[in-house]
């Protein structure tokens, strides 16, 4: 295998550089669902407890898509409820790490012009992504090693387990391939990952809607052939073998399409652009729009596409509580709460989360400008370092604010659409909109942090890291209240379950606006940096 | 238009300037020399008011950089040395980025430049080589009409074609009454175009003066086939490391030594001569000898400590 000559020294290389990151990345991972996991062990003592857990979360199509397909219901043991609340979200976390990591080892190289130099030296054309395969593939599995062993020693059964943990290695390999044969196809680093991150989407979705609706879908995407293990539940193996094919398949694509391009270019075809600029040109305003109008365009299709799903969802959940009478007795315990507001309450602050990692990453873009040393050439000219921020900034919040109405929209007009009441667009875009001083809240940190340093700037990430934690798994970790304080989204009112009440949204706006503020008065009195 | 006087600045423990001056006057070209790591990007970062000096005075176009950097800026443009592009643009749309910002270029300059730099505005950034990313720079820039051009390295990537286009521009710029601080590695380019030259080592100035003063500090090569033996030119007032191989000889000479030489050499018969003025590696060489001699080279290489 001469394509592959070198591979061993470039995994060694990968691993030297990523000494910290992958650890961080594992462990973790690791942590927050082993934590989960040993915290249903004292939840449900008793097969009395899994029976009412399992009566509860019913077939009730609203928990089933942020779940899974409940497979083990109608003879429950703990993990099955171990499956049901964690493997949904391990599966994700597990495919995001293997998307970012892949990227950052195959095409990010590629761009930095890394590549090159490596490739010049004695080492086989496809070696550079087999390294970065190896090495993702390697992490999938220590990482589905790591959540096996301390599920055994937590007193799950063997078998599920090992089940389970074959799935979410599978569906990482899954995923590792797949970003090793995107990266070959998009043109740059930021295209694999938008690719990447479309195709997540997609798995989640066709998933979703397969698992409500009990259909093929759901074998379309890899987290439903994760789930399609059954563990714990009469385990069947052969979506583990479907993974490993899939995967191979995916790795031998990403070889034969490297060999049909040149290096630093793409299959997708680049056409000339224009010559001139247009009338953005003038300002930095302008210049700040052009250069984030296509994520902003792309994060509200898939925030819409995302919402367009939920709403198809809202009508089954009434109908389900219907059918359902241990629901029923639930809804008279809740005295009068609508479930399905609930529910879209659930999806529109899930939406929001999403919404967060856009805010982050487009409030850091004067990060990246700035480390690039694309800033350099804007601020030698007759544009103060205020005036440059402020316009990127403007950039993101505008942005935030359309992402977060598209999905808003996308919830609204298919559940309108599904119920027959138009009144629903508005009512669900407004409660998504509610959650925007939130959002913006975790951009202001980052803004903050850019204030003192390139580098620090970087940690807002973990901000939302937090904000995950505590609203996605706050309770299964039982991680205690005041712990939920700290997530600004928590003090947003649950619309539209809740009534809107406007002193949190304002404090809210406030705060981003204060944490902004000092960001850019910081930035005004420091030096420039690179890199 | 430019004056520095006892500049410091430190990164951590690094002093990347220390007591560095420099003064560029109105409508001259100024070449500001010095090995990798002297601090050249570092004083034209502290000029632009990117970067704060922790101590000295620096006043361009009569303001101060850092406080009224917006201003300072309408009248003069910048090229860096290594160009950094919005990969998703293209040439002619950073062009406009860059002069759009500045309230818009000459139409008619703006053409003539993209077509005398050979450049194809239509390509997005991502798929320029360096030298065509800095070309993009240096058409920004050379079409502003801005009074006073800070290039640092500005051809460093452009082929010699390109390099003498640069050349004509700046000469252009020169007649038109611009002032242009020019950071260079190629001498020969610093002798055509520049007026005066600050030669700073370790964030220092060691060196200003006019062109004639600098190149009394630096030797020409000659070598050259004569009839009779050349040892004699060994005693020569001004003549270094002389080689003879039989008829052939090669040396360096002390510029204002070099008529003597070739009188001399004339009268031994000349049968082949090639002479190459010094260039900046030898003049580095003999302005930075005693560093070198530090780290034990002898050959090529400037002294690196790392910080471009």
């Amino acid at each position: 295998m001469r394509t592959l000559t070198g591979l061993w020294r470039l995994v060694r290389l990968i691993l030297r550089r990523d000494r910290i990151r992958l650890p961080v990345w594992v462990l973790g991972l690791a942590a927050v669902v082993i934590g989960s996991g040993a915290s249903l062990v004292p939840l449900y003592p008793e097969q009395a407890d899994i029976q009412q857990y399992v009566d509860l979360f019913g077939d009730n199509p609203a928990l089933v898509a942020f779940a899974g397909p409940g497979y083990g219901f109608d003879d429950p043991n703990l993990g099955v409820i171990l499956v049901n609340e964690t493997q949904l979200w391990a599966c994700i976390g597990i495919a995001l790490m293997s998307i970012f990591l892949v990227n950052r080892h195959t095409r990010a190289e590629e761009d930095a012009e890394r590549t090159e130099v490596l490739r010049s030296s004695i080492v086989g054309r496809h070696a550079p992504t087999a390294a970065a395969v190896v090495v993702v593939a390697a992490a999938n599995i220590v990482f589905a090693a790591l959540c096996g062993v301390a599920f055994v020693a937590l007193g799950y059964g063997a078998t599920g387990t090992i089940a389970y943990a074959a799935g979410l290695a599978g569906c990482g390999l899954v995923f590792t391939g797949l970003t090793a044969a995107l990266a070959q196809l998009a043109g740059s680093s930021r295209a694999t990952l938008g690719l990447a991150t479309a195709v997540l989407g997609l798995a989640f979705v066709l998933r979703a809607v397969g698992d409500i609706t009990g259909n093929v879908l759901r074998w379309l995407s890899p987290i439903g052939w994760a789930q399609g293990v059954r563990a714990y539940a009469g385990e069947q193996w052969w979506p583990v073998a479907l993974c490993l094919a899939a995967t191979l398949l995916a790795v031998a694509a990403a070889f034969w399409l490297a060999t049909r391009r040149d290096l630093g270019s793409g299959i997708l075809p680049q056409r000339p652009g224009p010559a001139r600029a247009g009338m953005w040109a003038r300002s930095p305003i302008g210049l700040a729009v052009r250069l984030q109008r296509a994520t902003i365009v792309a994060w509200m299709a898939g925030l819409a596409l995302m919402g367009g799903v939920y709403g198809s969802i809202g009508e089954d959940v009434e109908e389900m509580i219907e059918d359902n009478e241990t629901f029923a007795d639930v809804l008279a315990q809740l005295e009068g709460a609508d479930v399905t507001d609930a529910f879209f309450a659930t999806a529109v602050s899930m939406q929001a989360v999403l919404a967060a990692g856009f805010a982050i990453s487009a409030a850091l873009r004067i990060r990246s400008e700035e480390a690039a040393g694309r800033v350099e050439p804007i601020l030698a000219g007759p544009v103060g370092r205020w005036r440059w921020a402020w316009s990127h900034l403007l950039v993101a919040a505008v942005g935030t604010v359309l992402v977060v109405a598209a999905g808003g929209v996308g919830v609204g007009a298919s559940y309108a659409a599904v119920s027959g009441d138009a009144s629903q667009v508005l009512r669900l875009t407004g409660a998504a909109l509610a959650t925007v001083p939130a959002v913006l809240v975790l951009a202001g940190v980052a803004v903050a942090l850019f204030g003192a340093s390139l580098r620090l700037a970087l940690v807002a990430w973990a901000g939302l890291g937090v904000v995950v934690l505590v609203e996605l798994f706050g309770e299964l970790l039982r991680l205690p209240s005041w712990s939920r304080m700290v997530s600004p989204l928590h003090h947003v009112p649950g619309l539209p379950a809740e009534d809107l009440r406007a002193v949190p949204l304002l404090v809210l706006t406030a705060i981003a606006v204060a944490l902004t503020a000092i960001g850019l008065a910081r930035f005004r009195s420091r030096d420039l940096q690179v890199g | 238009m430019i004056r520095c006087s006892s500049l410091v600045k430190s990164f951590g423990s690094t002093r990347a300037l220390d007591g560095l001056d420099l003064e560029v006057a109105p409508g001259e070209v100024h070449g500001f020399l010095g090995p990798n790591g002297a601090g050249k990007t570092v004083t034209m970062r502290i000029v632009l008011g990117l970067l704060r000096a922790d101590a000295g005075e620096v006043t361009v176009l009569g303001g101060d950089p850092w406080r009224d950097a917006v201003s300072l800026h309408r009248r003069l443009a910048y090229v860096p040395g290594d160009t950094n592009l919005w990969p998703n643009l293209t040439g002619g749309e950073i062009i406009d980025v860059l002069g759009g910002l500045r309230g818009g270029l000459d139409d008619s300059r703006r053409a003539t430049l993209v077509d005398r730099f050979d450049l194809d505005p239509r390509k997005k950034a991502r798929t320029y080589s360096k030298g065509n990313r800095q070309k993009v720079a240096l058409v920004a820039a050379l079409a502003s009409d801005a009074e006073l051009l800070v290039l640092d390295e500005p051809t460093s990537g452009l082929d010699p074609l390109m390099e003498a286009v640069f050349q004509d521009c700046i000469l252009d710029a020169r007649a038109e009454g611009r002032t242009v601080l020019l950071s260079s590695h190629i001498l020969a380019e610093v002798e055509k175009l520049c007026d005066r030259v600050t030669i700073i080592r370790q964030g220092a100035t060691v060196q200003t003066g006019t062109l004639d003063e600098l190149r009394h500090l630096t030797r020409t090569t000659v070598t050259a086939e004569v009839r009779e033996s050349p040892e004699a030119l060994g005693d020569l007032a001004g003549v270094h490391d002389l080689v003879v191989d039989g008829q052939r000889a090669s040396f360096d000479v002390d510029s204002d030594h070099l008529d003597e030489a070739i009188s001399r050499l004339a009268a031994l018969g000349v049968t082949s001569l090639t002479s190459h003025p010094p260039t900046l590696e030898e003049l580095f060489l003999r302005h930075y000898g005693d560093e070198l001699a530090d780290i034990g080279v002898a050959g090529t290489a400037g002294p690196d400590d790392g910080h471009p």
